[in-house]
């Protein structure tokens, strides 16, 4: 084992130039894993490498820290990527933004450790680069999609040999599917309400393989990261899981984070997304025992955010965010009560307006043509007929969008993202909460009596804990302990007390009456927002 | 010296007294009716067993009727006990877990001690039982019984040797935070007069709320805002303990907290939500252990876990929340079996967790129920009922059982101690064996009852067979 980590670091030395963000594609595990490795041994002083689990496929979930001193002795910021597995942009993005970190940014690790999880789906995303592509989610566990006593028969097939899985549109007047006017490569649902019917079945390119009816509906894998988290989890839904966390990467993940009592907050490159548009609060939605909205004062906390994201993101044509149920965003805010973030990292922006052209509504339309105004090739595979044996007497076409180019841009783009996303980080480590000691006074009354009065400020833009924070048992409150020497004593005041919350720029008065000579030591301060401890000379 | 002499008297005691219980002849005994006969297994159902002792019972009932039982470890414990888990069925007949599969779990909460006994009695009469009693014989044919006596080894422990009141620690031995200063568990509660129980704490004091009852030393009389009193007034200051941690503050960061049962994978909320629950479902190794059991056998098809008390045979739903998930047909069954668990155990009442009891996420039968679709019950053991076969007046009872039916010994009398932070104090109160642990010659009783009303349930197991086969030729 040490002597394969020796080689693969040997060889990473050899062949790889010390810049490794000089790459020119996505990397799948393998390369990733040898970037890490190489990195965290470059940056040994800052860098922590670990292993939290190995999947069901077998390969590592990577935990790479990032710190000076002690990591856990300063707030922590955690990067999370590649929750959905066909979102690998994230994946890239978490990665580069950790090289990114420690090439360019070191002195950000003065004041904030960082918790990089590069990959929390890397059995799905190997599906990227294998021959046979398509948007693969879940794990290598062996599930039972269709709840019929066998484990993943009905997968899909490569019908039309282009190494992809694409979809299958049948001809067929009891479908629901009809071509999209401005443009017939389109398939969208016929709205009969709009006089619209329906002229094809539209369904993912495979074979009816157990012969019950249904399409691909239990191919390989597994279980969806990023529906396995236990907010509002989608019981019985494919790709969830028996229960909330039950696998080993949502376990181990969970497991790490909960021992972290540093963290603050969450950013999350996902499907989902708070960034653009922060979410809504609604009252009776905050209100209810099972929270489900958003709380008042984190709201405004997400506006604020949003709004400096927007100012370094644009936001235009930002997709509007996707949860299918038991998300990793959500549960970092509704189940965690961190400061949670989320963004998709990239989307295609609206196309040129082109006269020649009817403008659309269609998503996938508009992607289409920014990706010709673009020269971004190879994203749609026009409709080719085949012979399909489920559907002897029918028309079948196979083709459509080319799976991942939605959401993963060519890679020359993953630059410009990446540096985007750093100078937001940039931005809101600026705004963290911290609590400092102003305005010390201590006064003498006589008969070695003191009073001490200090203000505990805290002069960051964010405050000490969200409001979910301020209710979850996992983030820490602030302690507040004035020690003693042996000859001194409190007559007035607490030697140890607990402050819930300071708002940003928010301060709290403390004061104590101590009878005797000689300094105190006094210390306020929580895992999350940082220590601060002075000597007091009486 | 003397100790020596102890030494060799317990030494003597341990060897042969069992020999000597042992040595009775089965032609002097008469059989009772309803009870197994000439047993292979020798175990008193009038005290109870540490987790150590529950795994030497399980491994004696599994050894002597190797034939009828497989014990399995299911997993480890946070401490690293094993859970041990009796397979019980007639191995001679059928393929053992494509049975229908009957559950049953003691004791998920640490105080909650008695159900492990009653898992124990269950073990050792389907086996006891086999050879003679017919209905046992049958049952075993075509059905499985999973027995896991306790699944909390680690807390159980703690309960009967660590310094606890009956109501705690309720939660597991995973160290917790409780009191947000970054440390866990440095603060528990304290057995200072060394009685072996945490009572309470009592103070004289001008403008405490209670007086002693001049007709029962070991009572105080509530007094109110108006009532004229001449008599000492005391105030009470909790569960006996210490400032163990320097804080200002008394026992406030006790072993865990967390609630085993508020950790399963039914429509779990987190502790600001649901108070207890831990990190995420199925995060303390125990629940975690039953729960990697019962996916892997899914011929379970019915429940049951046992708690205390009040003499509750409780469904689901947990949480108001969770009511469409309990459908009307599944109810009716519920309803069939309950009823019949009322009759049965005569104090016991049928009720749903929700509306009579509480509002909660996360409880082990609806994570069976709307998990696994496993007809489930929990049963809260041991009601005040039970000492004189009616429900007069609960609260005079307690005083009056303890005096006459258990003559004086579960309550440490009011004794003085000197507290270093509430100075002169009293000490005293019910002990922990008393109120939640069904007393020792109420004991068998319970476990009879409660093994009888499973056997019901696990008798209306769905169970397919093949009627009749007909062929006609087309």
């Amino acid at each position: 084992m040490k002597i394969k980590l020796f080689l693969l670091l040997l060889v990473s030395c050899l062949v790889l130039p010390a810049k490794t963000w000089a790459q020119q594609d996505y990397r799948n595990f393998n390369t990733l894993t040898r970037d890490l490795s190489a990195l965290a041994s470059r940056h040994s002083a800052n860098t922590d490498l670990k292993s939290l689990a190995k999947t069901p496929g077998n390969k590592d979930i990577w935990a790479l820290t990032l710190y000076s001193g002690q990591a856990q002795d300063k707030p922590a910021v955690a990067i999370v990527g590649g929750v959905d597995g066909s979102h690998v942009l994230g994946v890239e993005m978490t990665a580069r933004l950790a090289e990114k970190i420690l090439t360019d940014h070191k002195d950000l690790l003065e004041k904030t450790t960082f918790y990089i999880f590069p990959n929390m789906s890397p059995d799905a995303t190997e599906q990227y680069f294998n021959a046979l592509k398509y948007e693969r989610r879940g794990n290598g566990a062996n599930t039972d999609d269709d709840r019929d006593g066998d484990f993943g028969e009905d997968g899909f097939e490569d019908l039309n040999k282009d190494k992809r899985i694409t979809m299958m549109r049948i001809e067929d007047p009891t479908g629901d599917y009809r071509m999209l006017e401005e443009d017939p490569r389109i398939m969208v649902k016929a709205n009969p309400a709009k006089g619209e019917v329906g002229t094809h079945k539209l369904l993912t390119e495979g074979m009816d393989n157990d012969k019950d009816g249904h399409f691909n509906e239990d191919g390989e894998g597994g279980v969806i990261f990023n529906k396995n988290l236990s907010y509002n989890f989608p019981y019985f839904k494919p790709g969830a899981g028996e229960h909330p966390v039950s696998q080993k990467e949502s376990r181990a993940l969970l497991d790490f984070l909960y021992a972290q009592p540093n963290i603050y907050s969450i950013l999350t490159f996902g499907p989902a997304n708070n960034l653009t548009k922060p979410m809504k609060y609604n009252a009776s939605g905050a209100n209810k025992r099972v929270v489900t909205s958003i709380l008042k004062g984190d709201a405004k906390l997400n506006e604020l955010l949003s709004e400096t994201y927007n100012k370094i993101v644009s936001p235009k044509n930002a997709p509007a965010s996707v949860t299918e149920g038991g998300g990793f965003f959500e549960w970092s805010y509704f189940h965690f009560g961190k400061l949670a973030m989320s963004t998709p990292g990239w989307w295609a922006p609206m196309p040129a307006k082109d006269t020649t052209q009817k403008e659309t509504k269609n998503a996938a339309l508009n992607f289409l043509r920014w990706a010709e105004q673009n020269d971004v090739n190879d994203v749609f595979v026009d409709w080719k007929e085949v012979k399909h044996p489920d559907f002897p007497n029918q028309k079948v076409e196979v083709g459509g969008m080319v799976p991942f180019k939605q959401m993963n841009p060519p890679y020359t783009m993953v630059e410009e993202a990446v540096n985007k996303h750093s100078e937001f980080l940039a931005a809101f480590l600026k705004m963290q909460a911290a609590v400092k000691f102003e305005n010390l006074k201590t006064e003498s009354l006589g008969d070695g009596m003191n009073r001490i009065t200090v203000d505990l400020h805290n002069p960051g833009l964010l405050p000490t804990h969200t409001e979910m924070g301020d209710r979850s048992r996992w983030m820490r409150q602030i302690n507040v302990d004035l020690k003693l020497a042996n000859n001194q004593k409190i007559v007035s005041g607490r030697g140890h007390q607990l402050i819930n919350v300071i708002p940003q720029d928010g301060t709290v008065q403390l004061t104590w009456l101590v009878q005797g000579k000689g300094s105190v030591e006094l210390t306020a301060g929580a895992p999350h927002v940082g220590t601060e401890t002075i000597r007091i000379k009486l | 010296m003397k100790s020596l002499i102890n030494i060799k008297l317990a030494l003597f005691i341990f060897l042969f007294v069992p020999l000597l219980m042992q040595g009775q002849d089965v032609s002097d005994i008469f059989r009772a009716a309803g009870t197994p006969h000439d047993t292979k297994v020798s175990i008193a159902f009038n005290r109870y067993y540490n987790s150590e002792a529950l795994a030497e019972l399980s491994k004696k009932i599994a050894d002597a009727h190797p034939d009828l039982v497989k014990r399995q470890s299911i997993g480890k414990s946070f401490q690293g006990r094993d859970i041990w888990m009796l397979a019980i069925t007639d191995y001679s007949t059928g393929d053992a877990d494509r049975k229908p599969g009957f559950y049953v779990d003691g004791n998920i909460h640490s105080n909650e001690v008695q159900g492990a006994e009653i898992c124990i009695y269950t073990a050792w009469y389907l086996t006891e039982g086999f050879k003679d009693i017919e209905y046992v014989k049958q049952m075993m044919k075509d059905r499985i019984f999973y027995i896991v006596p306790t699944i909390n080894p680690d807390a159980r422990n703690n309960y009967f040797e660590e310094a606890n009141t009956g109501s705690s620690p309720r939660s597991g031995m995973i160290p917790l935070d409780d009191d947000n200063d970054g440390k866990a568990d440095e603060d528990g509660l304290d057995d200072l007069d060394g009685d072996g129980s945490v009572t309470q704490m009592r103070r004289k004091s001008d403008h405490g709320n209670f007086i002693l009852d001049p007709q029962d030393p070991r009572k105080m009389i509530q007094i109110g805002p108006d009532d004229i009193v001449t008599a000492q007034r005391y105030e009470f200051l909790g569960s006996e303990g210490i400032d163990n941690d320097g804080d200002g503050r008394i026992n406030e960061d006790r072993p865990g907290f967390y609630d085993p049962n508020r950790d399963w994978g039914w429509k779990w909320q987190p502790d600001y939500i649901q108070r207890g629950a831990l990190r995420y479902p199925f995060s303390a190794p125990e629940t975690r252990a039953v729960s990697d059991f019962v996916k892997a056998h899914p011929n379970i098809a019915g429940a049951q876990s046992y708690h205390n008390s009040g003499g509750m045979i409780l469904r689901g739903p947990g949480a108001a929340e969770d009511i469409g998930t309990y459908n009307r047909a599944d109810i009716r069954i519920y309803d069939a079996i309950g009823n019949k668990g009322q009759e049965m155990m005569p104090g016991y009442r049928y009720l749903t967790v929700y509306k009579d009891l509480y509002s909660v996420f996360g409880g082990e039968l609806d994570w069976f129920y709307g998990g696994r679709g496993i007809y489930t019950f929990t049963n809260e053991l041991f009601t005040g009922y039970a000492y004189y076969k009616n429900n007069e007046n609960r609260s005079e009872t307690r005083y009056k059982a303890e005096k006459d039916l258990l003559l004086g010994d579960a309550f440490t009398p009011w004794a003085p101690y000197k507290h270093p932070t509430y100075g002169d104090i009293e000490i005293g109160g019910f002990k922990k064996n008393f109120g939640r642990a069904t007393p020792g010659f109420l004991l068998e009783e319970e476990c009879h009852r409660n093994m009888v009303f499973t056997f019901y349930h696990a008798f209306h197991m769905p169970h397919l067979s093949v009627a009749k086969i007909n062929v006609k030729p087309l």
